[in-house]
């Protein structure tokens, strides 16, 4: 076990998660992976005089490989603003009100008049040698399971272009961007990932950020006394970060000296080095886009959502189910409520249950893929349940159905009548004269899967022997 | 307390709900204090809304290290003549104050290459944006230039805002009578202060250009496209800002770039014949500063008095339509204003040299084709034939009127600094 307290660990997050609009300083839609690329151009990168009079550290680093980065865009996603051939236009107003709900949320003071800053990139990811940021929020909180952790900044920023085997793509590049750091205020590896969902959670309470792979990213910052702060980035997801914070400070006890350093999060659960730490000397002001003040009155327009958390609690209550379920629901964005109204014969535990499991029991069960079934194929099936024209068993096997390409069709699996099932069950267990309880089950289901309550067949058949 | 805080200086600010400590940036906004925080950004705080400023740090400016300058042997002298414009905008970014870098060590320690192409010398004209040029200016870079060219030097650079570069090629072309070196005007469409800055790569092409070859008028070297992969010299009377941000802004307008430059490495090829180096002796012909020369387009919905305004001119430019017309013909009862237009031209033709010239850009006048072209000439308007710009129609014009007055008609399509082209290709 590591002393946390005792190795004096001192750990931060910072988060970044992509915005559901189109990009920050343009027009173009945030199309993070679009396809054929027809466009394509040759540029170099000077290191520049930073704001102190020195070439930023990082700046230079890049600078001695001498580069000429090549770029690939599509027109479909991309413009002379990606280009660097046109000055930004005005920010996204709708990206600017997404942060100011989710600085809100962190219980951030929002800044008076923000100021876009040029943030020096001299690694080609920004074509124009900078990306912009501006910070909109500070001295925010959340509150996790081990105290409060700070947030020291909220900003909004436009993301990098994707490097793809020797050149850039500039789909991804502009698309706007949340930023989230907290101070150095996460006790031990387990508090950081516990953040970091927090943070997770929060964002997606919004609905409005992109959700998938890669659309978030987090970076850690870890020290222990004694040795530099180091940046780890690039991690797969938030089950590794208490790993690779634990591997990394076991790595930092082994050093005898050690320098500022960004480190990129492996596989492995190891860290390797990437750059060294950017200097101070990397950011000034963005002169073509004006400050833009943040009035109360603007604040006041600014609606917060309810936290997913919250949601599900409160389904939780209402309709009694267990607090997985209730998450699963949130999670999945599904509005149970309205459900339980169309189809009020049906027990809400089971709806629940149909609507969460059931699609990811698609795929194991039958290897089929769930996105398939539409909201009207849903609907089908649900009446006929709720109608009790199908038993519950028959759910899945029509959910499989559809989402293979076949009409639903119930007729297989009628409800059979419990006179008729009598009779034939009597007919099953007169051909296997003498044959176990479980054994006369399994053929009986064999006929009636989908079609009667399995519960009630055994009933019967007790009865019968 | 506000007005003793200099821009730089490390304060503390106590706002309403909340303290912040960081450096005073310089910024005109009157109702906003803009800090530099630490972690390097800027965040404007209502001024209202502030408690207290205390006082933690005085700024205290590093001075920036003197770089001794050697002069090379065997490398050619180059003069950087300075106007202003984005290629030399430099913002004190701890203070938000201007710091222009203009001297030779500044250049130098910016595009360190410079040092093994040419000697380099650097002085500020002026530091202005070039929409702000006026026919004063031209004579005093004019002789600047002369200055120089005494002085011995190898080359001109000037550094100009790219907006009217194109207006300043032309008139030091027309100015510059028996130039004996090169004077090749660069610009940047993206500042210096940032990575993808064209500044430096249409700066060491043009010194490249000058030290390497024998080239020997007046230029514009700026991209050839949106690559940073080749430059191209344009001739001073046939160039044209046709784009307003991108690299490559500049073109050339009937006619052909002189040649390209390659980057990184700085290899020329000339694309056709190019004026050489030669024992000339500089004449200054100097552009009348108080001259007043319009420039007017035509479009639907002309009116008269707009053409009133240059009745005590000097000159006039017309930018016509299409092969060189103008709204002249009265053809209905709608027209009528029409007349008077044509009344009115052919006083001011008469008071005045009224030269057409192509709103098209691209292409050459033909003022016989239709009839308003030939009614047109008929009152006095010259220019048929020429595939001059506007622009340079408008500083051929004033030149022509300060240094031929007498001859204006016939001068003006008479070929002097490469401005007509006889055989036009595209």
């Amino acid at each position: 076990m590591i002393d946390y307290k005792k190795l004096g660990f001192k750990c931060g997050i910072e988060i970044h998660q992509q915005l559901e609009t189109h990009k920050l300083f343009c027009s173009c839609p945030s199309i993070v992976h679009d396809e054929n690329p027809s466009i394509e151009f040759k540029r170099k990168l000077r290191a520049v005089a930073g704001e102190t009079g020195e070439v930023d550290l990082a700046a230079a680093f890049e600078q001695n490989k001498d580069k000429i980065f090549i770029y690939e865009g599509c027109p479909t996603s991309s413009c002379m603003v990606e280009f660097d051939e046109e000055p930004p236009h005005e920010v996204n107003s709708e990206a600017l009100d997404i942060v100011l709900e989710i600085a809100l949320l962190l219980n951030c003071k929002i800044v008076d008049q923000i100021h876009f800053m040029r943030k020096t990139v001299v690694d080609g990811s920004n074509v124009s040698g900078f990306q912009r940021t501006a910070m909109v929020g500070v001295d925010g909180y959340v509150e996790t399971s081990k105290g409060k952790v700070k947030i020291s900044s909220v900003c909004l920023e436009e993301e990098a272009a994707k490097k793809v085997k020797d050149y850039y793509r500039l789909d991804r590049l502009g698309v706007a961007l949340v930023e989230i750091a907290t101070d150095p205020d996460i006790i031990d590896a387990e508090h950081a990932k516990e953040t970091a969902s927090i943070l997770g959670m929060i964002l997606r309470s919004t609905g409005k950020v992109k959700r998938g792979i890669g659309t978030i990213r987090q970076d850690v910052n870890v020290s222990i006394k004694g040795k530099s702060r180091v940046e780890v980035k690039g991690f797969q997801d938030l089950k590794s970060i208490p790993i690779v914070i634990d591997n990394e400070v076991k790595r930092q006890q082994k050093l005898s000296k050690s320098v500022p350093e960004v480190r990129k999060a492996e596989t492995d659960g190891s860290t390797s080095f990437l750059r060294p730490m950017p200097g101070a000397a990397r950011m000034y002001p963005e002169t073509d886009i004006i400050p833009i003040e943040i009035t109360a009155s603007k604040l006041k327009t600014i609606e917060l959502p309810e936290l997913l958390t919250e949601k599900a609690m409160k389904l939780e209550k209402k309709f009694g189910l267990s607090a997985d379920l209730a998450n699963e629901l949130v999670k999945d964005e599904i509005d149970l409520e309205n459900y339980v109204k169309q189809f009020s014969k049906i027990e809400i535990k089971l709806l629940a249950t149909i609507l969460t499991s059931y699609p990811k029991e698609l795929k194991t069960r039958f290897d089929l893929d769930s996105s398939k079934l539409t909201k009207e194929h849903y609907k089908e099936i649900l009446s006929l349940l709720n109608k009790r024209e199908i038993s519950k068993e028959a759910v899945i096997e029509l959910m499989a159905d559809a989402a293979s390409g076949k009409k639903i069709d119930p007729s297989k699996f009628k409800t059979v009548s419990d006179d008729s099932l009598k009779k034939e069950l009597e007919m099953i267990v007169a051909k296997n004269k003498g044959a176990p309880l479980n054994a006369l089950m399994g053929e009986a289901m064999k006929h009636f899967r989908g079609k009667a309550d399995g519960r009630k067949i055994m009933e019967i058949l007790k009865t019968l022997i | 307390m506000l007005k003793k805080i200099l821009p730089g200086d490390l304060i503390e600010v106590t706002t309403l709900d909340n303290k912040f400590s960081g450096k005073y940036f310089a910024s005109p906004d009157k109702n906003h204090l803009v800090l530099k925080l630490n972690s390097g950004y800027n965040i404007g705080i209502k001024k209202s809304k502030i408690k207290g400023v205390k006082m933690i740090k005085k700024f205290n400016k590093k001075p920036v290290p003197k770089v001794k300058l050697e002069t090379k042997k065997g490398l050619k002298t180059i003069s950087i003549l300075h106007t202003g414009g984005t290629i030399s905008s430099a913002v004190d970014y701890s203070t938000g104050g201007v710091n222009p870098h203009f001297t030779p060590e500044e250049l130098v320690a910016m595009f360190p290459e410079i040092k093994e192409i040419a000697n380099i010398k650097s002085r500020l004209v002026r530091n202005m944006a070039s929409d702000d040029m006026r026919f004063a200016h031209y004579n005093i870079l004019a002789k600047e230039i002369e200055k120089e060219v005494k002085k011995g030097t190898n080359g001109i650079i000037i550094t100009h805002g790219t907006d009217t570069m194109h207006f300043t090629a032309s008139a030091l072309s027309f100015i510059l009578e028996d130039l004996p070196v090169p004077v090749i005007l660069i610009g940047a469409q993206r500042s210096s202060d940032r990575g993808s800055s064209d500044a430096a790569m249409n700066f060491i092409c043009a010194a490249s250009f000058i030290a390497k070859t024998d080239f020997c008028d007046v230029a514009i070297c700026m991209h050839k496209s949106e690559n940073d992969n080749i430059c191209v010299i344009i001739p001073g009377t046939k160039a044209r800002k046709m784009h307003t941000s991108r690299r490559d802004a500049f073109k050339v307008v009937n006619g052909s770039n002189i040649a390209e430059i390659s980057y990184p490495d700085c290899k020329v090829n000339f694309l056709g014949k190019h004026k050489k180096l030669e024992d000339r002796k500089l004449k200054l012909k100097l552009i009348k500063e108080n001259l007043k020369i319009g420039l007017i387009k035509a479009h639907p919905q002309m009116f008269t008095e707009e053409l009133n305004v240059y009745d005590k001119f000097n000159g006039l430019v017309l930018e016509g339509t299409g092969l060189g017309h103008f709204p002249i013909n009265k053809i209905d009862e709608f027209t009528s204003e029409h007349s008077k237009i044509f009344n009115k031209i052919k006083t001011l033709a008469k008071k005045m040299p009224v030269v057409m010239s192509p709103q098209t850009i691209f292409g050459r006048l033909q003022m016989n084709v239709y009839s308003p072209g030939r009614l047109i000439q008929d009152i006095g308007v010259i220019g048929n034939y020429s595939d001059m710009t506007p622009e340079t129609t408008f500083i051929k014009l004033a030149w022509l009127l300060s240094n031929h007055p007498k001859e204006v008609k016939e001068m003006m399509l008479e070929n002097l600094r490469g401005e007509l082209t006889k055989r036009l290709l595209e």
